[in-house]
């Protein structure tokens, strides 16, 4: 079977039943595509099918023959960044990184399909995606300041304004 | 049937490491002729941050740029003994051990430059990779060439170790309460504010807002503070009102197995969390740093029980509050006498009841 994966022409040999997941992690070894649950729930998968969200470990090969496929490997280069990923590093919007992969393609996936910085859409929008480490709130910022098409520094973090600092007066520097 | 709102408070203290055979962190430092700094510790990084950070108080303590150096602890052959990451220990614990080696390795970077120099260490300083001297910054060289000067000409190494043990437990006097000695480790100390929004009818749980207080110490890397404690609001919230693993219907087989029933707190569920950071140095930790990894999750499960008596005047005593529970609790107020007791708990609805002996207003 064909598949366009991130614009590379590929023929894959995988059985007509594996799931995408699989032949992209196996044959392809494309590994930003992570298995979590493969069973549909955690989100950590994701990829772009003909632009689409879909989870690749529910999709089987056959079902996809001749789509163009897009991992995070294909939104950007170190050098030349996407807006979604630069806004992930500028927000700080990862600890492990192990649902870092599927968040990206879902929120490039609603920042393409014209998504605002609205929270409650936002939420919507990625509310099948677990992390475990970052309690979502820089992701929220993230996908919000990726929405808003903010210019983003990468090489800086942003501050977030629901933390305060207060420090004891006379404590030792 | 409606809606009722509540509010309720709970706190944490919580110790740094652990009392346990010392708990014992090593750290070696060495740099390269060309002044590039190796780290080599065996804490490692779960994606708590703890490679950024000691990389960070190394960075602070040599006087050298951040990207100066790289932090390997990929080899258990090369890097020395760490108890590990856990207990709130790699910034305080592991962080004292890459402190003390730092420190060392300071020394001998002064003691090359000062042969270099001929000036007395004690007039030295370092900054941005740059020895220089205090009040004549013209009269200087760079931490690299000191490097150079150390490996070529003076045949020296510049390396340091550093390890740090706690000493052992207090012993605790029966009768009076009176330890032998002071704490061996920073306390840290925490307070989480929940507003829950509970259905009457369904027993349905809303967390709409926490907010916290954190003394951290200090924020070594403010954005990594900020990530453990925004994310262990919502692991607290798991706790409190969604994660279990026992079900308590019908019986332990239909325990949770997957996403669809072990239920992780999603997006959909974010409350809005604003958090107040304390920054009060601790004598012990480097640069005053505390630990605060594990205690963020502590304090969200008893707000948020406090914060639905507030708000339908029943105690759940068992997490995590699920509708099920919640309801099981209005039911017992309406019906609240057994055997002339008042029951808040019922073992029939519990496989693991450890309180299910106890009774309320009796």
């Amino acid at each position: 079977m064909e598949l366009t994966v991130n614009s590379v022409s590929c023929t894959v040999q995988s059985p007509p039943l594996t799931s995408l997941l699989n032949v992209l992690r196996e044959e392809l070894d494309i590994t930003s595509p992570k298995a979590g649950c493969e069973s549909g729930g955690c989100g950590a998968c994701t990829v772009l099918v003909d632009g689409q969200p879909r989870r690749s470990c529910l999709t089987a090969l056959c079902t996809v023959d001749g789509a163009a496929v897009v991992t995070v490997e294909g939104l950007g280069t170190p050098e030349d960044l996407s807006r979604v990923q630069q806004a992930f590093i500028h927000h700080y919007a990862a600890q492990c990184g192990f649902c870092s992969d599927g968040m990206v393609v879902a929120a490039t996936a609603y920042v393409n399909a014209g998504g605002s910085d609205d929270t409650d859409a936002i939420r919507e929008a990625l509310a099948g995606h677990f992390c475990r480490c970052t309690g979502y709130v820089k992701i929220l910022e993230a996908v919000a300041a990726a929405a808003r098409g903010d210019e983003l520094d990468i090489d800086s973090t942003a501050s977030s304004a629901n933390n305060t600092y207060v420090t004891i007066a006379g404590a030792e520097s | 049937m409606a809606l009722h709102r509540g509010k309720g408070l709970a706190t944490i203290e919580y110790p740094t490491g652990m009392n346990q055979n010392g708990d014992p962190s090593q750290a070696w430092i060495k740099v390269k002729p060309d002044g590039r700094v190796d780290v080599f510790s065996g804490t490692s990084d779960i994606g708590n941050g703890s490679k950024t950070v000691q990389s960070q108080i190394v960075a602070e303590t040599l006087g050298v740029p951040y990207d100066w150096i790289t932090y390997d602890n990929s080899n258990t052959d090369s890097s020395p003994m760490c108890t590990g990451t856990f207990a709130s220990r790699a910034t305080f614990v592991a962080g004292n051990a890459v402190l003390k080696a730092a420190r060392q390795v300071r020394e001998r970077i002064l003691a090359i430059a000062s042969r270099e120099l001929e000036i007395d260490p004690e007039d030295l300083e370092v900054a941005d990779g740059t020895v220089s001297v205090k009040g004549t910054p013209a009269k200087s060289m760079g931490v690299d060439e000191v490097a150079g000067a150390a490996t070529f000409v003076h045949g020296e190494l510049l390396t340091g170790d550093g390890a740090h043990l706690n000493p052992g437990a207090a012993i605790v006097d029966p009768e009076t309460g009176e330890v032998d000695k002071p704490p061996h480790a920073a306390i840290s100390y925490a307070a989480c504010a929940a507003e829950v929004e509970v259905d009457d009818e369904t027993g349905d749980v809303r967390v709409l807002k926490l907010t916290q207080a954190y003394d951290i110490g200090r924020a070594m890397n403010p954005t990594l503070v900020e990530g453990q404690i925004e994310g262990g609001a919502v692991m607290g919230l798991g706790f409190g009102v969604l994660e279990t693993c026992y079900p308590y219907y019908p019986s332990a087989e239909h325990r949770g197995d997957g996403m669809s029933t072990y239920h992780v707190p999603t997006m959909a569920e974010l409350p809005e969390i604003n958090n107040v950071l304390i920054e009060n140095p601790s004598e012990g930790g480097p640069y005053g740093a505390k630990g605060i990894g594990e205690m963020a999750n502590n304090a969200q499960p008893a707000a948020i029980a406090n914060a639905i008596y507030d708000a339908v005047g029943v105690w759940v005593t068992e997490f995590p509050i699920t509708p099920e529970r919640v309801l099981a609790a209005l039911d017992a107020r309406s019906e609240p006498r057994r055997e002339g007791r008042m029951v808040a708990f019922d073992e029939e609805l519990s496989i693991n009841s450890f309180s299910s002996t106890r009774t309320w207003g009796a």
